[in-house]
């Protein structure tokens, strides 16, 4: 229990440096952004109850918009993601993993980890893109940057899964 | 009683997640005005001074450019001196020869710079902004504007004791009035597309220009002297309405490389601003 609570601490911290020192700044072909937070939430084992997702993903979102002067935006599409965890992974996963299982390639195979992330970042970078479009509608830009982020950030999350020498040791 | 309790304790994941919900929005709401709050933005405290401390680093990024771009201006800036001088020579040498008109000495230049490093700067929103590392006890009040070595960059919004946030260009919010070089006035607004350009909308359609021509501010809002390059024109067309033009205009500034900036104090903004209220008082 203690080693997961230090794991989630080192995974929250690592996750939201990275975004706010490095990707923040990436801006590829002016239409895709990377959010690379999001794999914090992913990675949370299975088996805690939905308020303390709930919790933990308002908090990633809001530090994430004090950072990028975004205020509230991050926020609510975090909130919105990690509401829809749960579900998710009942949907794509169905049979029942023990407690304290990590989601990765190993323990809901590739193809639904990948059906997973992809999901569960579509439904943030929907929400985020709709809500920042509140200052300026463009339907066919927005469209544009939804699915040019999610390919990035789907990506790069599932890459970085692939390289992720703690889940390989612990051969989850 | 006891049902609903059970109830609402069952579902008490929903409950949490429409207050949440609820929470975000006020944020959104409640900033998504001129002015905003700075609690949840990077001029706090924490969050600028880890803004700071990247930007330390970064800051030894592209140094080699910089230094050429400096060295370029300081190049004009002499050029500029010396032909200054030159004038001053014929007007106060010979007093018997003078042919031109003696300059108001008691004009005062009503602007003055404060200096300050970018700490954190977005390019990729709809709506930009950027945190430099000035704030209150620098002299920084909301509503200054701001300008880089080679051209406009934005406007002041907020302000905390030692960060401000402006509102870049590269924000649907801002306003701001550009005239070309021949006196037609038009808009400056950003479409959410390209951080290199932005629009200059409401020209009129007897404007007089090339491609190419220098955007200037227009001086009229006290918030930037007359003459400041915002960019030159790239492309014209007509808007929807067919009464008015727009052109595109490509930014003299480059944002994705913004480093220092200087915040520029009007000394006689606020006498300005309490003359143009009491003319729209009079109106009603």
């Amino acid at each position: 229990m203690i080693h997961n609570v230090v794991r989630s601490a080192v995974y929250f911290v690592v996750c939201i440096a990275i975004q706010i020192l490095v990707l923040n700044n990436i801006h590829f072909l002016r239409v895709a952004i990377p959010f690379f937070y999001l794999y914090f939430i992913i990675k949370i084992p299975l088996g805690y109850s939905r308020s303390y997702i709930l919790i933990l993903s308002f908090i990633t979102g809001l530090i994430i918009d004090a950072f990028s002067n975004t205020p509230g935006m991050h926020t609510a599409a975090c909130t919105l993601a990690g509401f829809a965890r749960e579900p998710l992974i009942q949907f794509f996963i169905g049979k029942d993993l023990p407690h304290d299982t990590f989601p990765s390639y190993k323990s809901f195979g590739y193809g639904g980890f990948i059906r997973y992330v992809v999901t569960f970042v579509s439904i943030h970078h929907i929400a985020l893109y709709l809500l920042e479009s509140i200052t300026l509608f463009d339907p066919l830009l927005i469209f544009i940057r939804i699915v040019a982020s999610v390919l990035m950030t789907s990506i790069l999350i599932c890459a970085v899964e692939a390289f992720n020498l703690e889940t390989q040791k612990s051969g989850e | 009683m006891r049902q609903l309790l059970d109830f609402l304790v069952r579902k008490r994941h929903w409950i949490l997640f429409i207050l949440l919900e609820i929470l975000s929005l006020m944020l959104i709401y409640q900033n998504n005005a001129y002015q905003r709050s700075v609690i949840i933005s990077s001029a706090n405290i924490v969050t600028g001074s880890i803004a700071s401390a990247s930007g330390f680093f970064t800051s030894y990024f592209g140094l080699r450019s910089e230094n050429q771009e400096l060295l370029e201006h300081n190049g004009q800036l002499e050029m500029q001196v010396l032909a200054l001088q030159n004038e001053l020579a014929v007007l106060t040498g010979d007093s018997t020869k003078f042919t031109g008109y003696s300059p108001d000495q008691d004009y005062i230049f009503s602007y003055d710079f404060i200096r300050a490093s970018v700490v954190n700067n977005s390019v990729t929103n709809l709506a930009n902004y950027i945190t430099i590392n000035k704030g209150r006890k620098d002299g920084i009040q909301p509503d200054m504007g701001v300008v880089s070595d080679q051209g406009v960059v934005g406007i002041v919004s907020n302000v905390s004791d030692h960060y401000a946030v402006i509102i870049s260009l590269l924000n649907p919010k801002l306003r701001l009035s550009g005239l070309i070089k021949g006196n037609f006035f038009g808009s400056i607004n950003w479409n959410g597309r390209n951080p290199c350009y932005v629009n200059l909308d409401e020209v009129a359609r007897h404007a007089d220009f090339q491609r190419g021509d220098t955007v200037v501010t227009s001086g009229y809002s006290s918030i930037f002297p007359a003459g400041i390059v915002i960019g030159t024109i790239s492309d014209s067309r007509r808007q929807q309405d067919d009464n008015f033009l727009s052109l595109e205009v490509e930014l003299a500034t480059d944002f994705y490389s913004l480093k220092n900036v200087r915040v520029i104090r009007n000394f006689n903004q606020s006498e300005q601003l309490k003359i143009e209220q009491e003319a729209k008082g009079n109106d009603s």
